[in-house]
């Protein structure tokens, strides 16, 4: 449809984006019309499915009271700590490992038998070594983004072209020049996917070790809502979670698209 | 064909032309006592300070094999290659190299391209500015310096990697098929401002190709190398005029050499084809 | 050729002309990868030996990290008492029926949007917002339509399950090479052999590429809703072990886990060369 649109560009740009993301959207505006209706018919009860307005309006006061955005941020700055982290040992291991052979048979083995794990299952091993409060979330976000940042890096610095590193070292680069302004740069592609995945990943440690052990935070505010029957207000915080968690995608999708724009022809 | 003149060139940290100097080379790929393959067998060969050299052979021969180990990218097994700095056991900014798929660094401009090499030679910025804004209009790049090695066309990618090889101002030029991924027009373009460009500077120049015209084009001595395991069969001096164009193509000797070696090159290519079976 | 090569051995080079620069790849030598594989087994084997006696001799916490041999006579006395094969089958047809159900339904969906307009209009801007969404937020929302049990948990894993999958059919379906498609044409062939004989196989190596990135999605998934919701699986086993400050019982799930998802994750690939013999990348 949007395809169709673009095929037939007649008026102003700004008119045309507008209408062209207002076609695109649609669907959206048809699933909200959807919700609406069905909650009108009486098919399914107010609790299970409260009405649009009651949802803005609970997620209007959770705004203004300040609650939403404290909680928000207790949960941002952990998945940050524990992101940041992974991203920086990650990149670090996996150029590492790619480089030398001692390095990559120690960690080889730990990658192969941990990368598979599904990584939720460390939230009750982060408890029994940390207890319940921040360093237990950090430690199980760091641990659940590391490895693809490792294994991203990893593939990418191994897959380097060798005649550029010939080339750089014919140019008169040192070995740790090469490592730094050659490998580096050439596996950033893999680098900044495996991180891509590392970020979705932190959001749903994020999320899910809130549910299961916390005292603040975006996700304990999303099940205490829950638990307390405030079903508007539960919906509010988890449409707002999940619009957190896209937005992130695309600001990191758009910083990505800049870091590499010598791919585009 | 307007070539600028190297002699422009704003400072001069060359690296001495030198000679290079080749003594019972030989290289086998894979394990060295059983199974392996023997890529080259006994290698002897002199190249005279500021000659054109070009090593020429069937593909499978071992000519990039025997370039690469000039370069220093592969340790030399048996045997010593030296230049007059000393036996080669590393790559470095004397001996610089232009690859058939150019290599260039796609995250860096052609200007960033150009830049690298000058920085780690320790040119000051002026001096980088200044040697980088003339080897990029030398290629005839003035106007792209800008742009990605993925916004250009082959021929531009290659002479951007010309360049960049050039800038750092090597004694010895290595170059391995460097046209081989150009059409033909382009090609020939090439090879004119190559030979315009090694004419200017007397570097020595090593370039390997399976193309027995681009070969008598450009060179002052040319190694006919036999396939598979590679040796040096045949060391055939060029005595064609140093500047060359469009109109040595119709040169009786050019002619008459192009003939001769080509029927050189498919004897070894039959013998291999024959070894094969 | 070869015979002469190895008739005339090279001298051997200098040890001390070791270059570390990546020479252009070749073909794997035998004896360099069984030291390869000789090393990385005596690394685990380590890995283990510090991990049972670090803590049997105090070096590390026994609470911290239980000796390796009490927490695998752990798994050893629940496997006899009949818990362990229950939670591992149930935490297993959960992420699997999960799994399945988000695959019949992604998938055909994403052939679908790559051919027809209508479905691409509607499922388009839905699939782009939910893909990257962290769709566990969800997790409150089913339980409170599908309460607590297997239902919610499984509509959960699917839901999880569908986006990697609808987004990566559609991708693969959307990006055909077009010469396969015009000789089929040319054969005569309708839309529905094009379908199933032409566009299928084609897209087959990202449609396996989403299924790869769903499957532990879905068990992340499982394993969260089992702990949030309590009850059997391995979750719920590892969670209540965890509020008991139970560590063996942690340590002895983790275990398990680790073993649920590297065979899980193996099979897969092993599937995954199975079904695409024909494609260059099986030849590595």
């Amino acid at each position: 449809m949007s395809d169709i649109l673009a095929g037939g560009r007649t008026g102003p740009p700004l008119a045309y984006a507008i209408v062209n993301t207002a076609v695109r959207f649609s669907p959206l505006l048809l699933l909200a019309l959807g919700w609406e209706f069905l909650g009108l018919t009486g098919l399914v009860s107010q609790q299970m499915l409260p009405g649009l307005g009651e949802i803005a309006d609970a997620f209007s006061s959770m705004l203004f009271g300040g609650e939403l955005l404290y909680n928000t941020a207790r949960s941002i700055s952990r998945a940050a700590a524990g992101l940041g982290g992974a991203v920086v040992v990650g990149v670090l291991l996996g150029l590492l490992m790619a480089q030398f052979r001692p390095v990559r048979l120690l960690f080889n083995p730990i990658v192969q038998i941990f990368y598979p794990m599904p990584k939720s299952a460390l939230i009750p091993v982060v408890m029994i070594w940390l207890g319940l409060g921040d360093s237990s979330k950090i430690l199980l976000i760091f641990l659940g983004c590391l490895l693809p940042v490792v294994v991203g890096t990893y593939n990418g610095a191994r897959g380097v072209n060798p005649f550029l590193l010939w080339s750089a070292a014919s140019l008169g680069a040192s070995r740790v020049d090469v490592l730094r302004e050659v490998v580096l740069r050439a596996a950033m592609p893999d680098i900044l996917n495996g991180c891509r995945t590392a970020l979705a990943f932190s959001f749903i440690l994020m999320v899910s070790s809130e549910f299961v052990i916390a005292t603040d935070g975006v996700g304990f505010m999303i099940s205490s809502l829950g638990d307390g029957g405030q079903y508007p207000a539960m919906f509010a915080a988890i449409f707002f979670v999940a619009g957190i968690g896209f937005a992130a995608d695309r600001l990191y999708a758009m910083f990505a698209r800049r870091a590499l724009r010598w791919r585009e022809a | 064909m307007s070539v600028t003149h190297l002699s422009a060139s704003p400072r001069s940290r060359a690296h001495t032309a030198s000679g290079i100097s080749v003594r019972g080379v030989s290289h086998t790929y894979g394990a060295r006592t059983a199974g392996g393959m023997l890529a080259l067998d006994g290698i002897d060969l002199e190249i005279a300070d500021g000659e054109f050299h070009c090593l020429l052979g069937p593909s499978g021969c071992g000519k990039s094999t025997l370039l690469y180990l000039i370069g220093g990218f592969i340790p030399v097994q048996a045997g010593v290659i030296a230049t007059s700095a000393g036996p080669v056991t590393s790559p470095g900014p004397d001996r610089s190299i232009v690859f058939q798929n150019f290599a260039l660094f796609p995250w860096k401009t052609v200007k960033d391209n150009v830049l690298y090499g000058l920085k780690k030679a320790g040119f000051n910025a002026a001096e980088r500015e200044q040697r980088a804004r003339h080897y990029i209009d030398m290629v005839h790049l003035t106007g792209f310096e800008n742009a990605y090695p993925s916004q250009l066309s082959g021929g531009m990618q290659q002479r951007a990697a010309i360049a960049r090889t050039l800038a750092v101002d090597p004694g010895i030029l290595l170059m391995d098929e460097p046209f081989g991924a150009l059409d033909a027009q382009t090609r020939r373009v090439m090879q004119e401002e190559l030979r315009a460009i090694w004419r200017d500077s007397r570097k020595t120049v090593v370039f390997v190709t399976h193309d027995v015209q681009e070969a008598v084009f450009l060179a002052d001595r040319i190694s006919i190398m036999s396939a598979r395991p590679g040796r040096i069969q045949h060391v055939i001096d060029v005595d064609l005029p140093k500047d060359r164009g469009e109109e040595i193509l119709e040169n009786r000797e050019f002619i008459r050499l192009s003939e001769q070696i080509w029927r050189l090159v498919r004897e070894q290519a039959v013998a291999a084809t024959r070894g094969a079976h | 050729m070869m015979n002469m090569a190895q008739a005339r051995p090279i001298a051997p080079n200098s040890p001390s002309q070791k270059q570390k620069l990546p020479a252009p790849r070749r073909g794997l030598h035998l004896s360099p990868h069984m030291v390869d594989v000789a090393v990385q087994v005596a690394v685990v084997a380590a890995l283990a030996g510090i991990w049972e006696f670090g803590a049997r001799f105090g070096a590390l916490n026994p609470f911290l990290l239980p000796p390796l041999s009490v927490v695998l006579g752990r798994i050893w006395e629940d496997l006899i008492a009949g818990t362990v094969p229950v939670d591992l089958g149930l935490t297993l047809y959960r992420a699997l029926l999960g799994f399945a159900i988000g695959a019949v339904i992604g998938i055909p969906a994403g052939i679908l949007m790559a051919r027809s307009n209508v479905v691409r209009w509607f499922l388009d801007p839905l699939v782009s917002i939910g893909f990257p969404m962290p769709k566990i937020a969800f997790l409150p929302i089913f339980i409170l339509w599908f309460d607590i049990y297997d239902t919610s948990k499984i509509i959960m894993v699917a839901f999880s399950c569908f986006f990697p999958i609808v987004a990566a059919t559609y991708a693969g379906c959307s990006s055909l090479d077009k010469w396969p498609i015009w000789s089929a044409r040319s054969f005569g062939a309708g839309e529905r052999e094009l379908l199933w004989e032409v566009y299928l196989p084609m897209a087959m190596p990202q449609i396996l590429t989403g299924l790869q990135v769903a499957l532990p999605v879905g068990m992340i998934t499982t394993i969260v809703t089992e702990m949030l919701m309590g009850g059997r699986g391995v979750g719920g086993a590892m969670i209540m072990a965890g509020r008991f400050a139970d560590s063996v019982g942690v340590f002895a799930g983790i275990v398990q886990i680790i073993i649920l998802g590297f065979v899980v994750v193996k099979s897969v690939e092993m599937i995954r060369r199975r079904i695409l013999i024909w494609h260059p990348e099986s030849r590595r």
